[in-house]
């Protein structure tokens, strides 16, 4: 299993040199590497999809939260999870599900530090993309 | 030849990445995209596709409320990003799962899988084996294990659908035919059996008890489709 994550890290460095962009350490360049087959543009636009699409399921991530109401807040979470997985936060996804897990188990108050932490973490998401979609727009801007 | 689909799904990153993929296989022409399950039921109304590409959890009715809707059985391959629904897919005979986000090499995977199993079919016999049976005698006969069966209705629990084959559960022994549910829905006319879901018909007369949406009989568990509870309790005398 180590061996096949180190060859993925290889394959995604190659990818990289190929195409020129190196994807932010966050992100999961290996997958990222797979999703896009090189094409940049397709990442760009991907990119400003989720900068225009988070914050209104997060709107209704907040929402359900405020109301208590846990299976929204479950349900809301999840699209946020799948949004996460196609820029590359393999990880945050994770965190997302954990966290809907959580959701039909537990009462608001005992979600709260998980909550924090997920904001935290959303936000801390948010400007990487944001700058990775800005490098992305000079990088194919500059190669045409 | 191409498979023609629709995509239900209602995030649009993930219903472009679809399109896209399939676009690029050359081998599925995307007739629609619906953000929910009631716009996809009145597009179906209207057209028939090969396959869906269905989401599960959409704002109103779910991916499997839509396949409790559905009138007929186009290939379907769920797309999620929850691995826990994987049991419910098998018990949809859904055709494959493709947990999101996933590559084009997955998705590529899923289709020639998928266009192996229709070229399959479409060289397999033609014509279904209907059961041999007159509605108002109490046996059929049916074509399994290399024979004609005599079954007894009464001996019947409950049948399944298992996409060209119905599956008959008695009480001593299960039976697998090339049919189709409709088919048998058709041979088993009368008071004693009941089509619960879009994939059973229960004999009614073998049930012990029903909780929520499930039907026991004789340790086996039958949902109730959404589209078929106010039948069921019409049917039952369920007050």
């Amino acid at each position: 299993m180590v061996k096949r994550a180190a060859n993925k890290k290889i394959a995604a460095t190659m990818e990289n040199f190929r195409t020129g962009f190196v994807f932010h350490e966050s992100l999961n360049a290996s997958f990222l590497a797979e999703l896009f087959d090189g094409d940049t543009s397709y990442a760009e636009t991907v990119f400003e999809d989720f900068l225009r699409d988070l914050p209104v399921y997060w709107d209704r991530v907040e929402a359900a939260y405020d109301n208590k109401n846990l299976p929204v807040l479950g349900t809301s979470v999840h699209t946020c999870k799948t949004l996460f997985g196609y820029v590359g936060f393999t990880d945050l996804q994770d965190l997302c599900q954990q966290f809907e897990n959580k959701c039909s188990v537990s009462t608001v108050e005992e979600l709260r530090l998980d909550y924090i932490r997920l904001i935290q973490r959303k936000e801390r998401a948010q400007n990487i993309i944001e700058k990775e979609y800005d490098r992305l727009r000079k990088f194919n801007e500059s190669n045409g | 030849m191409k498979l023609s689909c629709i995509i239900v799904e209602d995030i649009q990153i993930a219903a472009d990445f679809l399109r896209k993929f399939c676009e690029k296989s050359d081998l599925v022409e995307v007739k629609g995209h619906f953000l929910n399950v009631v716009d996809a039921l009145d597009f179906l109304d209207r057209e028939k596709v090969d396959l869906l590409f269905l989401d599960v959890e959409m704002p109103g009715a779910t991916g499997f409320d839509l396949l409790d809707s559905l009138t007929y059985s186009p290939k379907i391959i769920l797309t999620t990003s929850k691995t826990e629904y994987a049991f419910d897919a098998f018990q949809y005979h859904v055709d494959d799962y493709l947990k999101k986000p996933f590559t084009y090499k997955r998705f590529q995977e899923a289709i020639e899988k998928l266009q192996q199993k229709v070229a399959a079919a479409a060289s397999a016999p033609a014509a279904p084996q209907p059961a041999i049976a007159a509605a108002d005698t109490d046996f059929l006969f049916i074509k399994a294990e290399d024979k004609l069966i005599k079954l007894k209705k009464d001996d019947i629990l409950f049948l399944e659908s298992m996409r060209d084959y119905v599956k008959f559960v008695t009480q001593g022994k299960n039976y697998v035919t090339y049919s189709t549910l409709k088919n048998m829905e058709e041979k088993l006319v009368g008071p004693n059996f009941l089509k619960v879901h879009r994939s059973y018909i229960v004999n009614i007369t073998k049930i012990d008890d029903i909780r929520g949406n499930t039907i026991y009989l004789l340790g086996n568990q039958i949902p109730i489709g959404k589209g078929h509870k106010d039948e069921v309790a019409a049917r039952l005398n369920i007050l």
